[in-house]
């Protein structure tokens, strides 16, 4: 075994990684780096879990490291850079509501007053002092940053992308704070490859009327062999 | 026996409202009758049992069904509710008989069981209303006679103007069902109970606020002056004898909560009292200043309800003055004049009613300008309204004499109040009471002089003829209701245990009938001969013409003058020149439209705000998943600061 001392070393450090990737996420304006940043994002949380399972020996929560790895490391960056190919949008430059630099203001003000609302409802509990504290208001502020994400940005992609940067926060705020049962964790990450499959077919159009949705394929040269044909 | 009684009329009634429903798509007049004859054999059942317990004080209750502990459908019938059963039953009773022959001469073929199996359901809620013993059953009954009364106006709903009336109606009927409910809320936050008790403690700010949002909610249900307005809308739209049982008996519905809460759940301030009476005799004065401009004839009567049931919250409104006074005696006068007048104009109401039905089934017309001649033509029913009349207008010795010079005279005694500024105030009031009746004596002569009297003005009603039978014995048995009620007075209210200081009306009728007679006697023997052929009241003019008549307009023209401030018109004109210094007339319009005050400056400016607002609202639905994530979003950091600093 490890010695804990290290181990909780190499936790805060992840946890910073993960600041860092989802504030990339939240403010970039190029759509092929989001997709390896959620990977990287993916592969951090699969590095606490299995420092967290140097430190406590769960089974669980291997489990958890090998289930993400494949499907937030492999499976669905895979998909979503196809869906990129297909659709050739490099940039996302159209925004709602929040243009990325008050976005990431934002983000710093919600981890702080996440940080502080936590350290009130966790006043005199032992749980307090201890890394779990930070990952639980890592966990809220994550789900948080996504939901900005999700609402923030116009394309269709990048929605799915915040969506999936929000399931992360509540893995990690799950890992930290409360015993998911590893079949409801199985569960969601089925449903996030089917969302993200559903995304490969209608990305385009998710956000717009069926009416609109074949002016947007031809828009995005999707149909292109269909219109060769006369 | 009274509750097994009770049982058996909910059930012929339950009975009257399924059949049809049953017989739905059979156009047989067999069908309407059963269920018509349903509702009377119920309403002489509620009729015996009210009366019974009626004289004998004593107060029944029972439990029908409890679903749970805290709810229950219980009934109580004591006096004051036997008192409102009776009225139910008489005017159902005599609606009824008068359906059956009249629902043969309406449109709409095997629509009109359900109209039977509606009216049946309406009379059965009231019922239910006036019996339940607590304030939840009170309030689902509420909304089952509110629901089942739309659903009667909205009968003819291919008219446009039923349609509105319905809308109007709808939304009226639902904004007092939505006060009641918030009274009834209130009272359980102050008491803990739905059951209809006092409330101890002295009247909180919950306890006043309850009572000013179960009085709104009976106000608007009452037609009380400014939540009037669906009254002369939904009126002339419903079939007429719709017509007479929501102005006969729905609006007493309203009084009688009113008189229910204010004696047995609410100790009254003295300000409440105020409130009422000023409600009251501000519905009493415009209610009849506005019939009286009035020439649909049941929009007519629909404001003369509203000048009624001002009458009566006038009754009532000293009734709680006197209490809060502490003068008991005075208190009890009053509100027997209030409840008396609540019985009789709910017998001449629907009379007129009735009566207006008829006369407008045989003219086709509502225009009381394009009647005229009835008398000779439809002699029954014309002698009906003129008993209906006669006693709305309130002339001795017919009952809306009797009760309103009940109220009168408890007006008189209000001399003994100390305070001066309530003395100024209640003679203030006094003066327009008094202004009241005579207006509506006016309003009367005047409607009764068009519709039966002089030559008819339209080839309808010169064509008219009298309605059947059955379409006379219902007024006819209100008739001799009004009469009763009148001439007996005294002596009814001396049966049922009250001394009042009315005056002896029989000796009074019997020394106008025998003035009459001798009158008669006098002329009879001392009159000449000899025979003259000429035309009546010709006056020297030759081959009179309809159009030279005294008309309606004409006899309330002096009026209009008296009021113009009330009426409000509104002088337009447009007009176009055939030069450029607009010297040349060429052609121009002029309009003088009676403004309808509430509705443009009250009504319509609350419509339009509420509308903006929703606008307003719906904004925030604008159909964009973004702006839904966001509202999530911020419900999320709320719920975190919440968590965080308040929890």
């Amino acid at each position: 075994m490890i010695d804990t001392a290290i181990v909780v070393g190499i936790v805060r450090i992840l946890f910073v990684c993960i600041i860092i990737t989802a504030a990339y996420i939240i403010s970039t304006r190029n759509l092929l780096s989001v997709v390896s940043v959620y990977a990287l994002q993916s592969l951090t949380l699969v590095c606490i879990a299995l420092a967290l399972w140097s430190l406590e020996g769960s089974i669980v929560l291997l489990e958890i490291a090998v289930v993400t790895f494949i499907s937030k490391v492999l499976i669905i960056p895979y998909f979503i850079a196809t869906i990129q190919e297909k659709i050739r949008i490099k940039r996302d430059i159209e925004f709602h509501y929040l243009n990325p630099t008050t976005s990431l203001l934002i983000s710093m003000a919600l981890m702080l007053l996440i940080y502080m609302a936590l350290a009130r409802i966790m006043e005199g509990t032992p749980a307090r002092e201890s890394l779990f504290f930070f990952g639980a208001v890592l966990g809220i502020s994550l789900m948080l940053m996504g939901m900005m994400v999700t609402f923030s940005r116009k394309r269709a992609i990048t929605k799915v992308l915040g969506f999936l940067s929000m399931e992360n926060g509540v893995l990690l705020f799950g890992m930290f704070v409360t015993e998911l049962p590893f079949i409801i964790e199985f569960l969601i990450i089925i449903d996030l490859i089917i969302l993200v499959i559903l995304t490969a077919i209608l990305s385009v159009g998710i956000d717009s009327t069926l009416e609109d949705y074949h002016k947007r394929l031809h828009r995005f040269h999707l149909l292109e062999e269909s219109e060769e044909v006369p | 026996m009274i509750a097994e009684l009770f049982i058996l009329a909910l059930l012929v009634l339950l009975a009257g409202t399924i059949f049809p429903l049953i017989a739905a798509s059979l156009d047989r007049r067999s069908v309407r009758t059963i269920s018509l004859s349903c509702t009377i054999v119920a309403s002489i059942l509620l009729g015996i049992l009210s009366l019974v317990n009626l004289l004998s004080g004593d107060s029944v209750s029972f439990t029908l069904y409890q679903p749970i502990p805290a709810f229950s459908l219980s009934f109580v019938i004591d006096r004051l509710a036997s008192f409102f059963l009776l009225i139910i039953a008489v005017v159902s009773a005599c609606v009824a008989l008068y359906f059956t022959e009249y629902i043969e001469h309406m449109d709409g073929e095997s629509r009109r069981n359900l109209l039977c199996s509606c009216t049946s359901l309406f009379i059965l809620a009231m019922v239910l209303v006036i019996a339940s013993a607590n304030t939840l059953a009170f309030f689902l009954f509420w909304e089952l006679m509110a629901a089942s009364s739309f659903l009667l106006v909205t009968y003819e709903y291919t008219h446009d103007e039923t349609r509105k009336a319905g809308t109007f109606y709808f939304i009226m009927t639902q904004l007092s069902s939505l006060f009641v409910l918030l009274g009834i809320i209130l009272l359980y936050t102050q008491t803990g109970s739905f059951a209809i008790s006092p409330v101890y403690g002295g009247m909180t700010y919950l306890a006043i606020l309850a009572f000013l949002a179960l009085f709104a909610g009976f106000s608007i249900k009452a037609g009380i002056i400014p939540f009037h307005k669906w009254l002369p809308y939904a009126h002339p739209a419903s079939p007429t004898p719709i017509s007479a049982l929501m102005s006969g008996v729905m609006l007493k519905i309203a009084v009688y909560g009113l008189v229910r809460f204010l004696l047995d759940v609410f100790t009254p301030d003295l300000w409440w009292g105020v409130l009422i009476l000023a409600a009251g005799t501000a519905s009493a004065v415009l209610g009849i200043i506005y019939a009286l401009k009035e020439h649909d004839v049941k929009g007519m009567l629909a404001y003369s309800s509203i000048e009624n049931i001002g009458i009566i919250f006038t009754g009532i409104g000293l009734s709680v003055i006197f209490t809060a006074s502490n003068l008991p005696g005075l208190a009890t006068l009053s509100l027997l004049g209030a409840l008396f007048h609540s019985l009789n104009h709910a017998m001449f109401k629907s009379l007129l009613f009735l009566t207006a039905g008829s006369v407008v089934s045989a003219t086709h017309t509502r225009d009381i300008e394009h009647m005229g001649g009835l008398a000779h033509r439809m002699p029954v029913t014309s002698a009906l309204f003129f008993v209906g009349a006669v006693s709305i207008a309130a002339l001795p010795p017919l009952n809306g004499f009797a009760s309103e010079l009940l109220i009168f005279m408890s007006f008189f005694s209000s001399v003994a109040l100390v305070d001066p500024l309530f003395k100024v105030l209640l003679f203030i009031c006094l003066a327009l009471f008094a202004l009241t009746s005579a207006l509506s004596s006016a309003c009367f002569v005047k409607a009764f002089g068009s519709i039966f009297l002089a030559l008819p003005r339209s080839p309808e009603s010169a064509v008219a003829e009298e309605v059947p039978r059955a379409m006379l014995i219902g007024p006819g048995i209100l008739a001799a209701a009004c009469i009763l009620l009148g001439v007996c007075a005294l002596q009814i209210f001396a049966f049922v245990g009250f001394a009042v200081p009315l005056p002896d009306m029989l000796l009074i009728s019997l020394l106008l009938v025998s003035m009459a007679v001798l009158t008669y006697a006098v002329l009879y023997f001392t009159a000449s001969r000899e025979v003259r052929v000429s035309e009546t009241w010709g006056c020297g003019t030759l081959s009179q013409q309809a159009s030279a008549e005294y008309s309606g307009h004409g006899f309330s023209e002096p009026l209009d003058i008296i009021f113009s401030a009330i009426y409000r018109t509104r002088t337009t004109s447009e007009r176009t020149f055939h030069d450029q210094k607009n010297c040349i007339f060429k052609e121009g319009t002029g309009e003088i439209r009676l403004l309808k005050v509430f509705e443009e400056y009250l009504y319509r400016p609350i419509a339009q705000q509420s509308m903006s607002i929703t606008k307003s609202v719906s904004r925030f639905q604008n159909g964009c998943l973004d702006t839904y994530l966001l509202y999530v979003f911020v419900t999320i950091i709320a719920l975190i600061i919440f968590l965080g600093w308040f929890a």
